[in-house]
């Protein structure tokens, strides 16, 4: 039972139960607080029920598709780059344990995917995982993802990122997820 | 950066570039000395001086920053030839932000705005300092200036979201709204809209003039095409239309959401109230929230009262039909939305007693039987399955229990279904009606069930959930039950193990971590309970929501370093949020997010009124009082900084109070403690669900608590001022008659009579009813317990009267009889009430929820109090700058007065050698000897031992080969020990009471040495 709409102020405060969750990160406030104040359409919310939160997801035009989901599904993302390299980006993708095992990551990455594709008109979305988290790798994949590119100490200068992709029907002959041979440092990322 | 450097303060960008390099790298030494340089070279130039102060301030040199800042800010204001641009006043901004000091900057700004009328840049600046400061009529009146400069549309609705925000947080007259519309009208006649969010700004002020109809007509029309989702311009329009009461037009939008989102559960709720007319209670949204959500009782007592049962049956047959057709065009997924919708019609059927009761029974079973197996399922019925009756209530379990005899034929779904039912039974109370053989014979089988599907996760990621993970919190919930009806210690022993076990198999489940939160709080093994709520990394905004399961007990204990850490990264959050948030809503201004600029105000409000933020703000000074009140120059020193604690009594002023905001998330919490200050485990079970269902009931529980925090809150605010003054008046007393002191004391003792009058009426008393309920108690005429739960507040509060009566002598017998004075009451209270507290035969280990918190805030508040009040009284009884005297103080003073002081100091050394030697007998066992005893307690005989104790079930699965669990919960089920448990508890306990005691002994020392001095 997915209502999803935007992601609203007040739902930081209802969002407890999917972020105690030991691999979603609770960020700062001015993180949210500044994809609110540019995406806000990007940035959704699904909620069950008895108004529980399942998950949420967000993503922006002409920077970085993000997207999450809480306890219940939602998600942030962004839109960034230029020419050929024009893509969507998933930030995070979080769902509450009691939603999940649902497809709803799968619903949540299709609408983003959808809205970068139709609406953006990207080439590709991309996102970042850990190396480690081989039940989110394994999904990604399930998806249509594929390891583009391993990004070496990618988070907090520990563990390495893998940079994973997506190709939309703009992108034709699929160019944008040729895997990289050689992994790159985080400085060597284009957008940074 | 570069841009940053385009006009710097009229210095060359080469000179200034490698200061910021400086400073971005976090070299404030070496970017220090590269400014004194540039400063050397530009003595006058404002940009200098604000990047020095810049610097200075991140040294953490406020004073010098700020000194330097307002040399700039002269500078600006009285030499005409001095360059001002934009970059020097931003950095000046920075700093003067930073400093708290918002408003110098606001002055700089607009000095330059005069100084240059037309420059967009610096007035956009300004418009920002104006949104720091919150202030809205001068936002509006720049933001039209601006607009009447440029022309552009974007400023228009600056100045339109300046007007709302005037509406929504002055309560400024709604008259305002039609100005701003008629402003967006004018600009609309000439140039149209070209933003969604300008539309969305646009429909929002009609609707809060409740123009609908209008508002519908706008977006009907061609601006509509702005909302690019096109459910979301939907939702939007049948809210409208709803709230213009236009009930089928509204009914088809929604409709027409559902056919697009046939899961969408809150426009099923709107469909269904407007094609039945209910009378919704509309919530007051604007347009800029895309929801529509009427507000929903949890009863629905929404009754279509006023259409015939023959339009009524009609209209639900046409629902009918919707969500069958919605149903066959989603079969086989997982949208359930058009299924639960069935549940929810019938729900509205039985409401208007159309139809057979059975039918409701009926829906939730198929939707049982088609979504039983989703973790999700008790969620979503929950607020159903309390409108059940008794009789209903039978039937269903009865009918969901038959399932469990022919399971799915995939063992995973029969898991997850067992799950549910199981959840269904909790939700519905059972455990607290089934006979406790039969409720430990099911939590036998439950745990069983987990260890036997353990099987089902052998190939899973560690990080992924297990399967069936929710079993072993309901075994956990159960147990506590057990204890609760039995108030046998081994269940609640049982309910920490399987939590435990389950975390050494998994360590990821936060669930277990905030029950065992609870358990050990109630356990005295607190540094366990903070122990696990650490695991949790509670931060950011959780520090808000999550806080609440750890900080009221840290509150009462001695663990006071560690409390002190979490009251200071709460505020440190809160604060940094409330200084950042207005920089954010800036952002939205610029972005043209107009929606999101009244949402943050709001949301800056709602956190800045805080329970929880006025909470910590009171408790940081009193646990600074608690901590130092061996010494009363420290406190002295404290209250310095306290302004004396006059300012902590604004803090619960009524205003404050009225708008005061709960934002605590407790939907985690355990059954037995629904808020921080109910626990029914301290109260004997009764027998009887209806009772239960009402003490359970959360959100009234929630109201309650509301009222408790404001009170407690009210008695916090209070508590410094009180400290204070009963320091500044017991030594006035010496100085003779009251009459003849300052007109400072006087006044001193009038407003500590005022404040004890205000105390006495927060718990529950007037003053005077107050005194008589203490005095009776003294004279034995009646019993401690009339004091009712809240001790601590009682003996504050004589504590204070203490203070008071010594310049008073109310409390003293006609007859001087010396056993009357105000000294024996406070004496008798503390030494009753602590004798009382330590009479339990007991150990701490073998009594949950023991006395231990009581007693610690006996001695960490009023008997501390009381020592700085006999502390203050000897000073003032020494003669000035002499410490020591040869001859005791009895003997120069030979007065009542003394030997009432003496006699004090002897009672409270008595009182703390008897909590010592009661502390020292606790943990005088050797944790070896706790460890065997603790676990005799998970050993005991069972009623139904063919099933065996929990503890051998648990037990019993290390024995799981490698070939059935895998590796890695193999390995986990070998590490398991109870006796670990144990001993982590029985360490947990001594360290707990061990802290306890070195605060005993540290008052003991200090008492010690006042007696000597006297």
């Amino acid at each position: 039972m997915t209502t999803i709409r935007r992601f609203c102020c007040n739902d930081l405060l209802r969002f407890a139960s999917v972020n105690l969750d030991h691999l979603t990160e609770t960020f700062n406030m001015s993180f949210y607080m500044t994809y609110l104040a540019r995406w806000p359409d990007y940035f959704r919310v699904a909620v069950a029920p008895g108004n529980h939160i399942m998950g949420y997801s967000k993503f922006s035009i002409a920077v970085d598709l993000l997207y999450y989901f809480f306890a219940i599904p939602n998600f942030m993302g962004k839109v960034e780059g230029q020419g050929e390299s024009w893509h969507g980006h998933v930030t995070a993708v979080t769902v509450a344990p009691q939603y999940r095992r649902q497809q709803l990551a799968k619903k949540l990455m299709h609408l983003l995917e959808n809205i970068s594709d139709k609406m953006d008109k990207a080439y590709f979305v991309d996102l970042f995982v850990r190396a480690s988290n081989m039940p989110a790798i394994k999904m990604y994949e399930k998806l249509g993802y594929v390891i583009y590119r391993r990004v070496l100490h990618y988070y907090s200068g520990e563990e390495d990122g893998l940079d994973m992709r997506k190709a939309l029907s703009r992108d034709v002959d699929k160019k944008s997820i040729i895997p990289l041979k050689r992994p790159i440092t985080p400085d060597e990322l284009e957008y940074d | 950066m570069a841009a940053r450097f385009g006009l710097a303060g009229g210095i060359p960008e080469r000179r200034v570039r490698p200061i910021w390099d400086a400073i971005d790298s976090r070299q404030f030494k070496a970017s220090l000395k590269l400014a004194n340089g540039l400063l050397a070279k530009y003595p006058t130039s404002p940009y200098a001086l604000a990047l020095k102060a810049l610097i200075l301030e991140r040294m953490g040199k406020p004073e010098e920053a700020l000194g330097i800042c307002l040399e700039a800010k002269e500078l600006l204001h009285s030499n005409n030839s001095v360059h001002v641009d934009y970059l020097t006043l931003s950095t000046l901004q920075i700093v003067f932000q930073r400093l708290d000091h918002l408003e110098l900057a606001t002055l700089c700004y607009e000095h330059a705005c005069v100084k240059y009328p037309n420059n967009l840049e610096i007035m956009i600046g300004l418009f920002n300092c104006y949104v720091r400061e919150c202030s809205y009529v001068k936002q509006q009146q720049l933001a039209m200036k601006m607009y009447k400069l440029v022309g552009e549309e974007r400023f228009l609705l600056w100045a339109v979201c300046s007007i709302q925000l005037q509406v929504h947080c002055s309560s400024t007259s709604q008259k305002l709204l039609q100005l701003a519309e008629a402003l967006m009208k004018k600009h609309m006649a000439s140039n149209s809209l070209h933003d969604p969010e300008a539309l969305v700004l646009y429909l929002s002020l009609l609707e809060q003039q409740e123009k609908f109809d209008a508002a519908v007509e706008v977006l009907s029309g061609d601006l509509g095409s702005l909302i690019g989702i096109q459910e979301d311009k939907l939702r939007i329009q049948g809210r409208l239309l709803a709230r213009a009461c236009n009930y089928s037009a509204a009914t088809e939008i929604f409709e027409r959401v559902l056919v697009s989102c046939p899961d969408d559960w809150e426009v099923f709720l709107c469909y269904l109230g407007c094609l039945l007319e209910d009378d919704l209670n509309w919530l007051k949204m604007d347009a800029t929230m895309q929801i529509c959500s009427p507000s929903f009782d949890d009863n629905g007592a929404c009754k279509a009262n006023h259409l015939s049962n023959d339009e009524f049956n009609s209209r639900i047959s046409s629902a009918v039909s919707l969500v069958q057709r919605l149903q066959t065009d989603c079969n086989g997924g997982f949208v359930r939305g058009a299924f639960l919708a069935n549940i929810e019609i019938e729900r509205r059927c039985r409401l208007c007693g159309t139809k057979h009761d059975d039918n409701f029974v009926e829906a939730l079973l198929t939707y049982f039987y088609r979504f039983g197996h989703l973790s999700c399922f008790a969620s979503d019925v929950e607020n159903f399955l309390h409108l059940l009756t008794l009789e209903e209530k039978d039937k269903f379990l009865e009918k969901l229990m038959k399932t469990l005899e022919s399971p799915p034929a995939s063992p995973l779904k029969a898991l997850d279904q067992a799950i549910s039912i199981f959840k269904v039974h909790e939700s519905l109370g059972v455990m607290f009606s089934l006979p406790l053989t039969d409720l430990e014979v099911t939590t036998k089988r439950m745990l069983q069930m987990y260890c036997k599907n353990l099987t089902l996760s052998k190939d899973l990621d560690p990080q992924e959930n297990m399967h069936g993970e929710e079993l072993l919190s309901m075994i956990s919930n159960i147990l506590v039950v057990l204890f609760w009806r039995t108030r046998i210690l081994g269940y609640l022993l049982e309910a920490i193990m399987v939590l435990e076990y389950g975390l050494t198999i998994r360590r990821y489940v936060w669930q277990y971590k905030i029950q065992l939160v609870h358990l050990y709080s109630l356990l005295g093994a607190l540094p366990l309970a903070y122990e696990w709520y650490c695991m949790l990394e509670v931060k950011n905004i959780l520090v808000e929501t999550v806080s609440h399961h750890i900080l009221p007990q840290m509150l009462n204990s001695p663990l006071w370093s560690e409390t002190g850490d979490l009251l200071s990264d709460y505020l440190k959050f809160m604060d940094d949020h409330l200084r950042e948030s207005a920089d954010l809503t800036s952002v939205a201004y610029r972005h043209r997010n107009y929606s999101k600029v009244i949402e943050f105000v709001q949301f800056k409000e709602r956190l800045g009124h805080s329970s929880r933020l006025l909470t910590a703000r009171l408790d940081v000074p009193i646990l600074q009082l608690k901590q130092k009140a061996n010494s009363l120059e420290e406190v002295e020193c404290i209250f310095e900084n306290l302004n004396c604690g006059s300012k902590l009594l604004e803090m619960s002023n009524e205003d404050k109070m009225k708008i005061l905001t709960f934002n605590e998330d407790f939907h985690a919490r355990p059954w037995w403690s629904p808020t921080p200050n109910i626990n029914y485990l301290a109260d004997n079970f009764e027998e009887g669900f209806p009772w239960l269902k009402e003490k359970l009931n959360k959100k009234k529980k929630a109201v309650e608590e509301e009222g408790i925090v404001k009170k407690l809150i009210e008695r916090k605010s209070l508590l410094p001022r009180l400290i204070y003054l009963s320091i500044q008046i017991s030594p006035i007393s010496l100085k003779g008659n009251v009459g003849n002191g300052s007109l400072h004391d006087a006044d001193a003792i009038k407003e500590i009579k005022s404040l004890l009058e205000k105390y006495a009426r927060n718990i529950g008393l007037s003053f005077d009813d107050a005194m008589s309920l203490l005095l009776a108690i003294f004279k034995g005429q009646k019993p401690l317990k009339d004091l009712g739960p809240d001790i601590i507040s009682w003996l504050n509060f004589t504590v204070f009267v203490n203070a008071w009566n010594l310049c008073c002598h109310q409390l003293e017998s006609p007859r001087k009889d010396s056993s009357m004075n105000s000294w024996s009451v406070v004496d008798y209270m503390l030494r009753s009430c602590i004798s009382e507290q330590l009479t339990h035969p007991e150990t701490v280990l073998a009594v949950p929820g023991s006395n231990l918190p009581v007693l610690v805030q006996l001695v960490a508040e009023p008997l501390a109090w009381h020592i700085l009040v006999i502390q203050s009284c000897i000073r003032s009884m020494l003669p000035a700058g002499k410490k020591k005297k040869k001859t005791g103080l009895v003997d120069s003073l030979n007065s009542s007065y003394a030997h009432a002081v003496c006699d004090s100091v002897q009672c409270l050394i008595s009182v703390l050698q008897d909590i010592g030697k009661w502390v020292s007998n606790q943990i005088r066992k050797s944790e070896d000897q706790d460890v065997d005893r603790l676990l005799s307690h998970l050993q005991r005989s069972s009623s139904q031992e063919e099933l065996g104790s929990i503890l051998s079930i648990l037990e019993a699965s290390e024995s799981m080969s490698v070939s059935e669990v895998g590796e890695r919960i193999s390995a986990a089920l070998q590490s398991w020990s109870a006796a670990t448990v144990c001993r982590k508890i029985s360490a947990a306990q001594h360290s707990l009471l061990s802290q306890f005691l070195s605060i005993c002994e540290s008052k003991l020392k200090l008492l010690y040495s006042i007696n000597k001095s006297i």
